[in-house]
């Protein structure tokens, strides 16, 4: 780079203005190069299998067929209105927003308690630490199956012992009132654990002499962790929110195992709207539709993240 | 010179051994490898079993290399039969729920399988007429034969013969009408105050099995449920229809023998299993499951009827998917005869509790011989003489949805019948319409 820089200069200044920015690229991307080159395998992947996948949905999502036998003919932004003006769409961005908050505040606040309450390492709190942990390791789908015994009506484990209190047993699964929070249990189950290894990892950073000074100075607990450790944390705070929400659009498992959106649509997703596009309609049309703008949403909403956690510096 | 021998001689034997590898080669006949696409739509053991059966085939058409590839659900079979096509490598055969042939006719993605049945020197009604005629509904489309049914099912009563006689009923002269199915089901249900410890009866509702069991009581009360000889037509707005879901939900709100919600198979059998509900329609595929896990005396006995006597058919079809090659198209043709023979036709159904399609593996002697230990199993056979086909429309899925998403919302209390069966018939037309303007309404 050093070398390349000032040999490019003089020539550039005696040609003409135009090739003065070709010459500038050339030596831009000659230095450039050995970067280039060892970005080039996952280049090819991501091109492969990431751009190239997104490239045939953006133009998927630009074609329809009238009829069956037709065939398919451009019809430009039409799909994504299509998707727009379908209830069971609007429908499955409202129920994943409400599952995405349900889901992510409390297992956040969850972890977050778990993380304080195991914060020192000791023989017990690390046996708890893999108890609360355990269910990270289970698949999402083997999860799954588990909770539809543990939910099953008048006989699942879970009326086995609410049944004594409650005098109507509510059918977790088959009550559209019910369902899709029977459905955020699970998550919450399953992610609190996980998010718990990331506060842990958060609280290690907390300095030490800080927290004695609060001591020395007379901070309780509770001062101390609204003054110190929750402004430490924000880092950790902000990147566990964003992975929350993802997780709250990109895994529908168990909606897949337990209900498949049902009954009556009461936890079909946006991901699993989808799904039903692509394979139930079998319009493929409508699913890039649907796809391309989860897609625009989610991207939205990593940038807004990203840009975030760069001007805070750090986080893990 | 001892080494220009053993050089002659090796060389010698390569060349015999050439030609006897060349002598076959130039009669054109290396093995034809096919797949067949499977889904195993209840437990595991069936994967193993069909292991055995495509073995058995290998070993004994050396000319036909077949692999049995799993592919999940009756669902995931049909995207990854779908995928396949439309990337130019369909399998040779594949096992497909019996009601996505229409739709899969519609799209262009099947073969017919005249051509290969006229080469066998048969008529498609000697074809046919192996079968027990309620199956060539879902088997023949326009005229011609695009599935050979191979595992089939029907749905049946099943009643715990030991809470029947505690109630004071006789299991062996099971409920035949809606009217005594209601009054067993109310003797059968036990309360404690306001809480019901035992329901009388369960039926499934959930996606699949909720639009099968609609159709079961649509049937039972005169309906019919869809057009069998046009995909782009249902009746869901019709008086037999109604008087079926408002026959169900007076079961769970006002005779409240039937628990509330929208309930799995799993589930309903699970209850059945525990003691929990006295009777349920299911499936004749949960017969061994039932055989197997129930520690008191069952019967099984035909749907009781409102109208007549009626049940459609479930199970799947052995198809070929359209752009298989014509050597692959005549292997999997083979394969398919062969699985759906009497007498394989009659192991599968031993090894899976689906009842076997062909009617001449029920005259096998293996099979009268099982009848006689289970006869159980007989039940489902001769509900097949009342049996028709299973709902299939232009895109099934989404047409059935249309209706089982309100039947969830009445199961529920949240609408009444009617108006419920207006708006499944409503959003039905609507997912139907694009068929019909290529088809009814498109008019010279």
């Amino acid at each position: 780079m050093s070398l390349a820089e000032p040999a490019a200069l003089p020539v550039a200044a005696s040609v003409p203005p135009r090739l003065t920015i070709v010459a500038r690229f050339a030596t831009r991307f000659k230095t450039s190069l050995p970067a280039y080159l060892l970005l080039l395998p996952s280049l090819v992947f991501l091109a492969l299998f990431t751009y190239g996948a997104m490239g045939r949905v953006i133009i998927d999502a630009l074609y329809q067929r009238a009829t069956p036998k037709a065939p398919l003919r451009f019809v430009g932004l039409d799909n994504i209105a299509a998707v727009l003006a379908d209830p069971a769409f609007t429908g499955a961005v409202v129920n994943n927003l409400i599952y995405a908050i349900g889901t992510a505040v409390p297992s956040i606040g969850l972890a977050l308690l778990f993380a304080l309450a195991l914060a020192r390492t000791n023989a017990v709190t690390s046996a708890l630490r893999a108890a609360l942990f355990l269910p990270v390791l289970i698949p999402m789908v083997a999860a799954s199956a588990l909770f539809l015994f543990i939910f099953l009506p008048n006989v699942g484990l879970l009326d086995y012992y609410i049944g004594r209190l409650l005098p109507v047993l509510p059918n977790w699964l088959g009550d559209p009132d019910i369902a899709l929070y029977a459905i955020m249990i699970i998550t919450i189950w399953k992610n609190a654990g996980y998010y718990m290894l990331f506060f842990l990892a958060g609280l290690q950073a907390v300095p030490e002499d800080v927290m004695e000074a609060a001591h020395l100075d007379g901070a309780g607990p509770f001062m101390r962790l609204r003054y110190i450790i929750l402004p430490e944390l924000k880092p950790t705070f902000l990147f566990v929110i964003v992975i929350a929400t993802l997780n709250a659009v990109t895994q529908v498992d168990h909606v897949f195992v337990m209900t498949k959106g049902g009954p009556s649509n009461a936890t079909n997703l946006v991901l699993f709207y989808i799904y039903q596009q692509a394979v139930e309609h079998y319009d493929i049309g409508m699913a890039s539709a649907a796809t391309l703008l989860t897609l625009a949403a989610l991207m939205a909403l990593t940038a807004l993240s990203f840009r975030t956690m760069a001007k805070r510096e750090g986080g893990p | 010179m001892l080494f220009s021998r053993r050089l002659m001689l090796g060389l010698a034997m390569a060349g015999s051994l050439a030609g006897a590898l060349a002598v076959p080669a130039i009669a054109g006949e290396a093995p034809t490898e096919i797949d067949l696409f499977f889904p195993v739509p209840v437990d595991g053991k069936l994967a193993r079993d069909m292991g055995t059966l495509i073995k058995e085939f290998n070993d004994g058409h050396p000319d036909i290399k077949a692999t049995a590839v799993y592919t999940g659900s009756y669902d995931d079979t049909l995207i990854k039969t779908r995928a396949s096509i439309k990337a130019g490598k369909p399998p040779a055969a594949v096992i497909m729920s019996a009601n996505f042939l229409l739709d899969m006719q519609i799209e262009s993605e099947l073969t017919n399988l005249d051509p290969l049945i006229k080469a066998d020197g048969t008529t498609k009604e000697q074809f046919l007429g192996q079968f027990f005629p309620a199956l060539s509904g879902n088997a023949v489309i326009d005229r011609s034969v695009y599935g050979v049914p191979f595992q089939n099912s029907t749905p049946l009563l099943y009643i715990n013969a030991d809470k029947a006689k505690e109630a004071g009923l006789d299991a062996s002269k099971p409920p035949q009408t809606w009217a005594e199915l209601t009054d067993w089901a109310k003797k059968l249900t036990k309360r404690e105050g306001d809480k019901v410890t035992q329901w009388g009866i369960a039926i499934p509702c959930a996606y699949d099995y909720c639009g099968w069991m609609m159709e079961t009581l649509t049937m039972t009360n005169g309906g019919r449920y869809y057009n069998e000889e046009f995909g782009g037509e249902v009746y869901y707005d019709t008086p037999s229809m109604l008087g079926a879901l408002t026959w169900w939900n007076d079961l769970v709100s006002k005779h409240k023998v039937h628990p509330p919600g929208a309930t799995p198979g799993p589930a309903v059998s699970t209850s059945f299993i525990s003691g929990n509900a006295a009777m349920m329609m299911l499936s004749t595929g949960s017969l061994t499951y039932v055989r197997e896990n129930a520690k008191f005396n069952y019967k099984v006995a035909f749907i009781p009827r409102n109208v007549r006597n009626a049940v459609p058919i479930g199970g799947a079809s052995l198809i070929i998917p359209a752009g298989v090659e014509a050597d692959k198209q005549k292997a999997a043709w083979t394969l398919i005869k062969w699985m759906t023979s009497p007498e394989k036709s009659a192991w599968w159904s031993r090894a899976t509790g689906y009842f076997a399609p062909n009617m001449a593996a029920y005259k096998t002697p293996d099979m009268i011989d099982f009848l006689n230990k289970n006869p159980d199993a007989k039940t489902a056979v001769e509900q097949l003489d009342v049996a028709k086909p299973w709902f299939a429309t232009y895109k099934t899925v989404p047409v059935r949805k249309n209706l089982e998403d309100e039947v969830m919302l009445v199961l529920n209390g949240k609408k009444q019948p009617k108006e419920a069966l207006v708006a499944a018939q409503k959003a039905a037309d609507e997912t139907l319409q694009p068929y019909n303007a290529e088809t009814s309404l498109k008019l010279p």
